[in-house]
């Protein structure tokens, strides 16, 4: 996919749309706003970083994007659907479908092959068994792992572990892949090589949100949302153009 | 789909921890084995019961009068008890008013027996016999065949021989490598020749008839009668089951008319079938299996509480693989399927255990008794039911707990 495609569909769709987001924990007697009205749009194949000091919120609005939890106050808009208020199953059912997860400390299966742990995702799908496998194959084939399928994770190496766990968050061809963190448990070499990965996926057309408190990190992305205290604090448009308005 | 992955992770959790795994399942393995084995043997002499001993000993569509009933069903009381023991004892009259009330009977004969100190040849002995003085035709009632020589006949009967057919455990005894026809025995003071030997009959019950001798009627009631009656049995027996029913009723009302006694009266005679026996039989069987489900559920609790406890730990063990789980997708209800499926699997596998081993038990006895080991497949489906309601039931609360986690928490967990 060239420059120019990747500009015409980027540009164009707003994939996440948050309008006052809220959320509060109750720690004691004192109310704590992890996030404090959060307005952001992301759209289709924009590469993101969301960056802040820890207490920023950055988790918080990482775990909110990934449907893991349910906000206090305001709406999100994912992929066109009201994600507040929905139970915890039909949040299940956008997990699985919309959202690939790349954690820090990669999460995969222990004593599951790195087929099987791909195969994860559609297995909740409701996938047959045959297609799940050439999807989990092609997906492993993505990340340059096609001749690991039968490792189980501590037979790989951290970067593969995490190239697994990127298979995994693809496989289902989610709207968004949501990376926290992915490189905090890898080596400056292996994390340069993670970052390729995004790239390239980028390039083909993913959309990337990644949190990270690296800055050399969150040079990859071509936008850097910043939070304190639960608030945005700026929008740092690196790239031609593509900031969305708050 | 998650079912299978719970199966799957049962089954490699039971294969990587087998010691773990059989301490896990002890419970359920010894429920479900002493549930089969019970049932095995139980059914194994049922069967055994109602095929072989009932009919040897009584025979198939035959009737026997006594005096009082031989046979304890634990149900009579005290106070018929002692009026049986208050009937009167049968005669030499009384087997006329049988005969002539069941003229069309297939076969008919009269004995009494007793048992006796000592038989012996030359200087062989064998101890502990019975001495059975029987009408002609006895032996074919019973369905004893003899083996060589030949049973007795009216002959004997009539002119009073003292010829005796004897049991193979008695031939063995007496006769090891000889042939004993023709020989003389001794019983008691007195000498009589061998005609006769019945086939081996063997078997747990067999050796009423393998140590029995055989003498005419007559030469028994002369030589060894010593209580007062002169007939113990009256036997009756009929080509089927609807004539023997029709002929029982005919020898009761003989007999009642005969001995004078009123409507309302009860008999003062008692009429032994084989169906008595089995009557007998069925209530001990019920007896054993209303004991099983109390004995097997104490140790189903007890293995579905140990399941249950491995559960809660497996749980505990595996939060972050719940937060995966959740995080690309498992709703909670898949949660709650795949760690049903994985209790239930190790309940069914020591269920499984558990029948082979049941059955293993079943075979050993059927080795060394006479009787067949008999396992039902409805043993086999109950003790399967019952291992996959152990493991859900003791599957619910652990695997609650697993699908109610949330993913947030789960995932940060070590």
């Amino acid at each position: 996919m060239n420059g120019e495609e990747r500009m015409q569909t980027s540009a164009r769709e707003v994939i996440i749309e948050t309008r006052g987001l809220t959320k509060l924990y109750q720690m004691g007697a004192e109310t704590i706003h992890a996030l404090a009205g959060v307005d952001m749009q992301i759209r289709r194949n924009e590469y993101i970083a969301i960056m802040g000091p820890s207490g920023s919120g950055k988790s918080t609005l990482m775990n909110l994007i990934g449907c893991l939890d349910t906000p206090t106050d305001g709406e999100y808009i994912l992929n066109g659907t009201p994600v507040q208020g929905l139970d915890d199953d039909e949040l299940a059912r956008i997990r699985n479908r919309e959202i690939g997860f790349v954690f820090q400390t990669f999460n995969l299966l222990p004593r599951a092959s790195a087929l099987h742990n791909v195969e994860l995702p559609l297995i909740y799908a409701g996938i047959p068994a045959k297609q799940r496998q050439e999807k989990a194959r092609s997906a492993l084939a993505r990340v340059d792992l096609a001749d690991r399928t039968h490792h189980k994770p501590n037979e790989l190496s951290g970067g593969q572990r995490q190239r697994v766990a990127i298979a995994r968050a693809l496989v289902n061809d989610p709207s968004i892949l949501l990376a926290d963190e992915p490189t905090g448990n890898l080596d400056s070499k292996t994390s340069y090589e993670i970052m390729n990965v995004f790239e390239e996926l980028h390039g083909s057309g993913q959309t990337i949100i990644m949190v990270t408190h690296e800055h050399d990190i969150s040079e990859h992305a071509e936008r850097v949302v910043t939070l304190r205290d639960g608030l945005i604090e700026s929008h740092d448009a690196k790239a031609d153009g593509l900031m969305a308005g708050v | 789909m998650f079912v299978l992955e719970g199966i799957w992770i049962a089954l490699q959790q039971v294969w990587a921890h087998k010691l773990k795994s059989a301490f896990t399942l002890v419970g359920v393995i010894i429920g479900i084995t002493f549930l089969i084995a019970v049932i095995t043997v139980v059914e194994g002499m049922n069967r055994y019961v109602q095929e072989d001993f009932a009919g040897s000993l009584f025979g198939v569509n035959t009737f026997t009068v006594v005096r009082r009933s031989r046979i304890s069903t634990g149900a009579e009381t005290e106070e018929r008890r002692r009026e049986q023991a208050r009937n009167p004892d049968l005669t030499l009259h009384d087997v006329e008013v049988v005969r002539r009330a069941v003229p069309d009977a297939w076969r008919f004969a009269y004995s009494s027996d007793r048992g006796f100190d000592e038989v012996s040849y030359r200087d062989r002995r064998r101890r502990n016999i019975r001495l059975i003085g029987a009408s002609e035709g006895y032996e074919a009632l019973q369905g004893w065949e003899v083996n060589r020589g030949r049973g007795l006949t009216p002959l004997d009967e009539r002119r009073g021989l003292k010829v005796a057919v004897i049991g193979a455990e008695i031939e063995e005894k007496l006769f090891p490598g000889l042939d004993p026809i023709g020989k003389e025995i001794r019983i008691g003071s007195q000498r009589f020749e061998v005609v006769g030997v019945w086939d081996k009959q063997g078997g747990l019950f067999g050796n009423i008839r393998d140590a029995s001798i055989l003498l005419p009627y007559s030469v028994y009631r002369q030589t060894f009668a010593r209580d007062p009656s002169d007939v113990d049995q009256i036997s009756v027996k009929m080509r089927s089951l609807e004539e023997m029913n029709a002929a029982q009723i005919a020898v009761e009302g003989a007999l009642r008319s005969d001995r004078g006694l009123r409507p309302g009266e009860e008999n003062s005679f008692w009429i032994e079938t084989s169906s008595e026996l089995l009557d007998t039989w069925d209530k001990i069987v019920k007896v054993l299996f209303a004991a099983i489900p109390g004995l097997v559920s104490i140790s189903l609790v007890v293995g579905g509480i140990v399941i249950m406890n491995i559960m809660l730990l497996s749980v505990a063990g595996r939060v972050r693989e719940i937060g995966i789980r959740k995080a690309v997708g498992a709703r909670r209800r898949d949660i709650l399927i795949q760690f049903l499926a994985e209790s239930s699997t190790l309940s069914i596998v020591g269920a499984s255990i558990g029948i082979l081993l049941g059955i293993g038990i079943g075979k050993g006895v059927e080795a060394f008794t006479p009787m067949p080991a008999s396992v039902p497949p409805w043993g086999i489906a109950l003790a399967l039911t019952l291992g996959v309601l152990v493991g859900v039931g003791s599957g619910l609360y652990p695997a609650y707990r697993a699908a109610k986690q949330d993913p947030i928490v789960a995932l940060r967990s070590e």
